[in-house]
């Protein structure tokens, strides 16, 4: 995937291609996610300092994933990747409660992020397999999600690790872009 | 017209007269491109005089000196071992494009943390952040061989002329409706030509800021130009399969080159802008001649597509970068394969000779850069040490310092 490819990624994408952005705070799991829906090995995944894409196959669409990196000082630049977004995928790491607030806090100014309005949002409440995770409906509480009125959205809970849930929600994914473009 | 003096020029070998007419300095140059050190100076010097009326007798000897330097520094075959000099931790966030001043004493970077840095490059200090852009900073040039001014395109739909001594900039020129992603000053520095996602080419005057001329046409994006080697001429390649010759001054449409199956990933000019060479995600190579805009010749062999393609310096050879991993070098003249360039393990987004035409370098996916004997194909060096995939890449002028840019948000300084 050099530079090229990058720019052929830029495009508005065709009918049976959807661009989906991956987005949450540093150490989420949006990387084991991506890795997870490639099927690749989850085993040793570092911080992201800039961003990955992967293309899948699923239910015949060709979804090209964009995770990008989390941490703080390069939140500013999420804006980088917003254009001909199709779809949001927001990951939260559920057993990390003492952020909660902040990642709420992340979601909403991306929910008030112009070239995003109406996108619809997947939310993944991450890390499910750890014994402290909040369940996803206390998520949904905290973080006020019913308040989102201008867009589709849904919560899944999973654990990117296992893999369990992930498919759930990939589904989901799938059937709202099928019926947006549509 | 009267002779002022002689500049040597060594790659490609050529000798330029700077000369007066009606009171005005002009240039012209003599292109020594098939200059061997084998060759015999006599009929060399010979054939000069005989088609240079400003070559009189009197400068025949002085015009001998200069042919045999040139000889010399051709025969120069020094074989150059590259380490690493220094990692610069460049940008926060992934680079994009990297390129080298004319006297390979500073270059710069692009990157998606929105800012382009200038660098020294004998020390790999910094000398200058220039910021401003509002998303990812992606084609960046010097105003070679000038050096004094940077113009960078950006992701955020507009290019910015910059000062390179202050780091200030002189110009925003916006008009293009989509993303810059190829652009560079014409030769006398007096025009910039932008490349964009909106499907249009723009050329603007340096001086005033302003946009001059736009070349519309194109069905899809474009994604390389090149201006000829008088400016007279810019060729443009899109995603929309083709490549286009338009005249500079006009804005017109002079060719269209027409018959690759699939987007094109590079287009460019040999040396005396008679062949145009493309690559394209068809998997081949096409070369056209420039007068007809006819197709005189279809690379094939690479298995995957065809991600760039450069000429040596001379523009008597040809060379190829696939996604399938390999490159290839080809004689531009009789299209013969020269060479394969195996050993990557990933693909291979860049190409390019060292202006001396002796080493090829090439950046992959595979986080190496490798260099490459072109006659036999032979891997010479393989540059590790990027933890990322590399996505640009550049000799300097003399041949003996490369820099690397890459998704792991550094540059490598390699001499």
């Amino acid at each position: 995937m050099g530079l090229l490819a990058l720019l052929r990624k830029l495009k508005s994408s065709p009918d049976k291609e959807l661009r989906i952005l991956l987005l949450g705070l540093d150490n989420a799991g949006k990387t084991t996610l991506l890795k997870q829906l490639a099927s690749e090995d989850v085993s040793h995944i570092t911080p992201t300092q800039g961003f990955n894409i992967k293309s899948v196959q699923s239910s015949g669409f060709k979804l090209n994933v964009w995770d990008i990196g989390g941490q703080r000082r390069i939140r500013p630049y999420w804006k980088n990747y917003f254009e001909n977004t199709d779809l949001l995928i927001y990951v939260i790491d559920s057993a990390d409660r003492k952020r909660l607030e902040e990642t709420g806090e992340e979601l909403r100014e991306l929910l008030e992020e112009e070239k995003l309005a109406g996108v619809p949002v997947m939310i993944f409440a991450n890390k499910q397999d750890l014994v402290n995770a909040c369940a996803a409906h206390e998520i949904a509480e905290g973080l006020n999600l019913n308040s989102i009125r201008d867009r589709e959205w849904r919560i899944q809970p999973c654990s990117a690790i296992s893999g369990e849930g992930v498919r759930d929600g990939i589904e989901w994914v799938i059937k709202t872009c099928n019926s947006k473009k549509k | 017209m009267k002779l002022k003096r002689f500049l040597l020029r060594y790659y490609p070998p050529g000798i330029i007269l700077e000369y007066e007419q009606g009171g005005l300095l002009k240039t012209k140059s003599i292109d020594l491109l098939d200059l061997r050190p084998e060759t015999d100076t006599d009929l060399v010097v010979e054939e000069i005089a005989r088609k240079e009326q400003l070559i009189t007798s009197s400068k025949i000897d002085q015009v001998r000196k200069l042919v045999q330097r040139l000889q010399e520094k051709i025969g120069q075959k020094d074989e150059h071992h590259f380490y690493l000099f220094k990692v610069l931790r460049a940008h926060i966030l992934p680079l994009t494009n990297v390129a080298f001043n004319k006297s390979g004493s500073s270059f710069i970077t692009g990157s998606y943390d929105r800012t382009c840095k200038i660098w020294d490059t004998s020390s790999g200090e910094e000398m200058h952040t220039l910021e401003g852009h509002r998303n990812v900073v992606y084609a960046i040039a010097f105003n070679n061989p000038f050096g004094d001014k940077i113009i960078t395109g950006s992701f955020d739909k507009t290019c910015k002329l910059w000062d390179v001594k202050e780091g200030k900039c002189y110009h925003t020129m916006r008009g293009h409706t989509a993303e810059i992603v190829c652009l560079n000053f014409n030769p006398a520095s007096t025009l910039v030509a932008t490349g964009s996602m909106d499907t249009t080419c723009k050329l603007w005057d340096v001086e005033k800021g302003v946009e001059t001329v736009s070349l519309g046409g194109h069905t899809a994006e474009i994604i390389s130009l090149s201006f000829s080697s008088s400016g007279s001429e810019i060729i443009t390649g899109s995603f929309d399969h083709t490549v286009v010759l338009w005249d500079v001054r006009s804005g017109k449409r002079i060719q269209s080159l027409v018959g690759h199956k699939a987007e094109i990933s590079s287009a460019q000019f040999n040396w005396d802008c008679s062949l145009i060479a493309t690559g394209s995600m068809d998997k081949t190579c096409k070369l056209w001649d420039v007068g007809s805009g006819r197709c005189i010749g279809t690379l094939k062999g690479h298995e995957d597509e065809v991600l760039d393609v450069a000429f040596d310096y001379t523009g008597q050879m040809l060379l190829t970068a696939s996604a399938d991993g390999t490159a290839r070098c080809y004689n531009a003249v009789t299209h013969n394969l020269v060479s394969k360039l195996e050993g990557h393990e990933g693909e291979i987004s860049k190409i390019t000779f060292n202006p001396q035409g002796t080493y090829v370098l090439t950046a992959s996916a595979d986080k190496t850069a490798r260099l490459w004997d072109p006659e036999t194909g032979n891997c010479k060096q393989v540059l590790e040490g990027h933890t990322d995939e590399i996505f640009s890449c550049a000799f300097n002028y003399e041949g003996n310092t490369i820099i690397t840019g890459s998704k792991d948000n550094t540059c490598r300084i390699w001499r």
